[in-house]
């Protein structure tokens, strides 16, 4: 509530880096869902959740799953609704020059520009900078509105995504039980009607799409061309991209930021991000958050994800509710929980410098996440080392130590002599139209 | 949101006339003249009933919707000037909220009035993505409206390049097929030489036609471009349009399901393929007009008519150009690919652009001369009360058209549609005078500032 009244009073220095550590682990974090886009060709994962259960890469894939997925991605959104308040009410405005709105929407146009650099230069298709700054035109109207609202938002956009799923759901259930009224009319020989024949011949197609979501023609053709030259990779991702920017951002994805950039906007202010909660606090919220999350994780995993590809019609039959449902709940639980570990182990002051290293990486958050992409494009993709589709899944992870160790070591390096991150000053640069100064 | 104090008479007349002039075309798609009856007439290129499409498409379609850009830009410029120092963030502020209530409204007439063409949606996101621009100096803004309007140029360019490469690779996936079937009679010729019995050759010829099929990647490929070909050409069956006919007469349901999928797409695909340079280029050019006192009186009157009479001269040109190639176009679709390097609407944006400089050219002279001084106010009570004028416009159209109103849908002719167009116009500009008489705003304008305002308040 300290902030909620007074943003200027708390102790600037603790509460900025509190704040970085989480971005630090959570810009690491990301890269353990997107090194798979990055690396692996997605019927390889189909592969590992169909296959044996005992291989490591299936309990690499479970562990991942069940922990990370999509809670790095919700702190990261939750950090960008907390910035979004932080830029906002922190600045004073210079009397004759640009207001603190046209400021905040100068960045994001620019921030919209760097997803597009990202995703149409830099070849990343998972870009989220470009999603960001979407949402972000939203948030700035609600940064002073009163947590309980924020709350009230983040689970208005929740039942959003949940009336969407099931309202997809219900579709494929109707076809499976039209289906089987069909074949039992057939049975009992009741000439079908016309509606009837058409219930009969949707519900196998639907099944093989529930079954391989991944058409397997496409699949080779992925591997290959990822493994070209620039053009090739360009030309084989450009449309993918944009209908990621378009009818994934226009049904999902902004949705699915929102809900945690609300949560991280009430969270701010309640002073979760801020280290201003009580140790007995924070550990409630890492007993709940792990408590209740991960074997909800476990659970959507094991007879959600994995019967899908597995049983489909076993799953279609299983559930009148798709579990999916509990998606979003999960991954904020467990994002919850992320933090308040991290928020503990820096209250004891296990590994300070550890710590400090993970700050110094939030701190340049946004170079981190493009030189991920840089990094990774070059390893993976044709036109660099061209490593696509050649790693196991759990070699994958060797490479993420690898790049989580050199971002760790480098924003070190590079933060004792300069003030930003490379990237932070260009966009800064671009923002306020005017060199900015770089060095310490 | 400028006050009847500093509103310009023009201003408001410019966005009557392209309130009114959009109805024209938006007419099409709400009364069911579908793009295949287009492309019947512009296959004919003949008749009276050609005369009045291509006419239309030449002075209307777009450059209303950019009119109504540039005027919005225009309408930045002047909000965001008028304030002073101290109040400057708050009107932003302000301006944010009302651009963010401009989208809810663009939803609620795209998904529950049901009409996909909504614009309102669109222009609440351009709207936010451009407002930072008006602190740039006149020349900046030229030059970024000039950017905005050939990065749309090379837009479509793009798409076009999408379709030669599928031509190509429909034309490669041919000879491999004419290579297949050559090979397979050369067999068969030369088994029949080596004197083997029929039966043989048969089998032969079967198991030789196994191995040599197409993979499934060429008969994708195959298949996209038969597909590409077939949407640009004119179909005479009019398969589509009997479905479409069938789908909107029907009760508020079954439309919603049938069009829903449009507006969706509309509003995440149009917007990021097209609108968004569509509307931004002609939002910056209104905003650089006037920084360059366009609007102001800063130019001598017949300064104003020059500007019109190049505009209108330039646009037509482009237009006729614009035609001219769509009749290639879908006559033979591949033989038009063969044959230009780029697509028929290369030049849509500099044309929109051109014609919509022309009118306010020339409009702008009209009110300066003091030319048909009764009109321009009409236009300007319309143009007071735009926002409630267009969901007037589709409310009216909706009713009449859709199966769940009078369900006109598909039975009129395009000279009826055009009379229909007219008459709403008549109504639009009775109505828009008399409630001014009463009123300061039109009603939907009193909502829409309502919410704005108490949005902003209640924080």
């Amino acid at each position: 509530m300290a902030i909620l009244n007074n943003p200027e009073p708390v102790v600037q220095a603790n509460r900025i880096k509190t704040i970085d550590i989480i971005r630090g682990a959570a810009v690491l974090g990301i890269l353990l869902m997107n090194i798979i886009g990055f690396g692996f060709n997605m019927d390889n994962l189909l592969g590992v959740m169909q296959g044996p259960r005992t291989t490591r890469d299936f309990y690499t894939m479970t562990t991942i799953l069940s922990f990370f997925d999509g809670s790095m991605r919700g702190i990261f959104s939750m950090l960008f609704g907390a910035g979004m308040i932080l830029f906002t009410l922190g600045k004073k405005e210079q009397p004759g020059g640009a207001t603190i709105v046209e400021l905040y929407y100068r960045r994001l146009l620019w921030l919209l520009l760097f997803g597009l650099f990202n995703a149409f230069v830099l070849l990343w298709d998972g870009d989220i900078l470009y999603l960001y700054a979407l949402c972000g035109m939203v948030l700035f109207v609600f940064r002073k509105t009163r947590i309980r609202w924020l709350f009230v938002l983040a689970l208005a956009c929740m039942c959003v995504l949940m009336v969407k799923k099931q309202n997809k759901w219900s579709a494929t259930k109707d076809t499976r039980v039209a289906y089987l009224a069909a074949l039992k009319a057939e049975k009992d020989s009741v000439k079908l009607t016309d509606e009837q024949e058409m219930a009969k011949a949707e519900w196998p197609q639907m099944e093989q799409e529930g079954k391989q979501p991944l058409d397997p023609v496409f699949a080779s053709q992925n591997r290959q061309k990822m493994r070209s030259g620039y053009g090739s990779v360009f030309t084989h991702l450009q449309q993918r991209i944009a209908y990621l920017q378009t009818v994934d951002v226009y049904e999902t994805y902004f949705w699915d930021a929102l809900i945690m950039m609300f949560l991280g906007m009430a969270l701010l202010r309640l002073g979760f991000f801020s280290n201003h909660l009580s140790t007995s606090t924070y550990l409630l919220w890492l007993l709940a958050g792990y408590g209740i999350g991960i074997p909800l994780g476990y659970f959507l995993l094991k007879n959600g994800f994995l019967l899908q590809f597995t049983d489909f019609v076993g799953y279609v039959d299983r559930y009148r509710v798709i579990p999916d449902l509990a998606y979003d709940v999960r991954r904020a639980l467990i994002a919850v929980g992320h933090v308040s570990l991290l928020m503990l182990v820096y209250r004891s002051g296990i590994a300070a410098w550890f710590m400090q290293a993970l700050a110094n990486v939030g701190q340049m958050a946004f170079t981190n996440y493009l030189m991920q992409s840089i990094l990774c494009t070059f390893l993976f993709f044709g036109y660099g080392f061209g490593w696509y589709d050649t790693l196991k899944l759990h070699q994958l992870y060797y490479v993420v130590g690898c790049i989580w160790l050199l971002q760790l070591i480098y924003s070190s390096i590079w933060l004792k002599y300069f003030r930003f991150g490379p990237f932070e000053w260009l966009w800064r640069s671009l923002t306020y139209w005017k060199m900015q100064p770089m060095r310490k | 949101m400028p006050t009847r104090y500093t509103r310009l008479l023009s201003v408001d007349a410019i966005r009557g006339i392209a309130l009114l002039g959009m109805l024209l075309i938006t007419v099409w798609e709400f009364g069911g003249f579908t793009p295949n009856q287009q492309a019947a007439l512009q296959l004919e290129q003949s008749g009276s009933a050609y005369y009045l499409y291509a006419l239309s498409s030449m002075l209307f379609e777009g450059k209303m919707r950019g009119l109504i850009s540039l005027v919005f830009g225009v309408g930045i410029m002047l909000y965001m000037n008028r304030q002073n120092e101290s109040s400057l963030a708050a009107a932003q502020e302000l301006y944010i909220r009302r651009q963010l209530w401009l989208i809810v409204f663009g939803v609620v007439t795209a998904m529950v009035l049901l009409w996909p063409g909504d614009i309102l949606f669109q222009l609440g996101i351009a709207g936010i993505f451009i407002f930072p621009f008006f602190r740039m100096n006149k020349t900046g803004l030229l030059t970024c409206a000039i950017i905005a309007t050939l990065f749309y140029c090379g837009k479509l360019y793009w798409n076009y390049a999408d379709d030669q490469r599928s031509l190509a690779s429909y034309k490669a996936v041919l000879k491999v097929e004419e290579k297949i079937k050559k090979d397979s009679i050369d067999g068969h010729r030369k088994d029949s030489l080596a004197g083997l019995p029929a039966d043989t050759i048969k089998i032969r010829d079967s198991t030789r036609k196994k191995n040599d099929t197409l993979t499934t990647l060429q008969q994708r490929d195959k298949a996209a471009w038969e597909g590409i070909a077939k949407r640009e050409k004119y179909d005479s069956s009019k398969a589509a349009e009997k479905m479409e006919k069938q789908s909107i007469r029907k009760g508020y349901g079954e439309v919603w399901t049938y069009l829903v999928e449009r507006s969706k797409r509309q509003e995440a695909r149009w917007l990021y393929r097209t609108g968004i340079a569509d509307l931004a280029s002609l939002m910056l050019l209104g905003m650089a007009l006037f920084a360059y006192g366009f609007f102001s009186s800063g130019y001598a009157k017949n300064r104003y008519l020059l500007f019109g009479l190049l505009g209108i001269i330039a646009g037509i040109a482009f237009s006729w150009l614009r035609l001219e190639l769509l009749h290639e176009k879908v006559f033979d679709y591949e033989k038009y690919i063969n044959k230009y390097s780029f697509p028929a609407n290369q030049f849509f944006p500099l044309e929109r652009l051109s014609l919509s400089f022309g009118y306010i050219s020339l409009i702008a002279w009209f009110v300066r001369c003091n030319i048909l001084k009764r009109l321009w106010p009409v236009f300007g009570a319309v143009g007071r009360m735009a926002f409630t004028n267009y969901l007037l416009q589709t409310i009216i159209c909706v009713f009449f058209f859709y199966g769940f109103g009078a369900g006109y849908f598909g039975r009129l002719s395009i000279f009826q549609l055009c009379f229909f167009a007219l008459e709403v116009w008549l109504i639009q500009i009775v109505f828009s005078i008399l409630w001014l008489r009463f009123y300061d705003y039109g009603p939907a304008e009193w909502l829409w500032r309502r919410l704005t305002i108490i949005s902003q308040l209640r924080q």
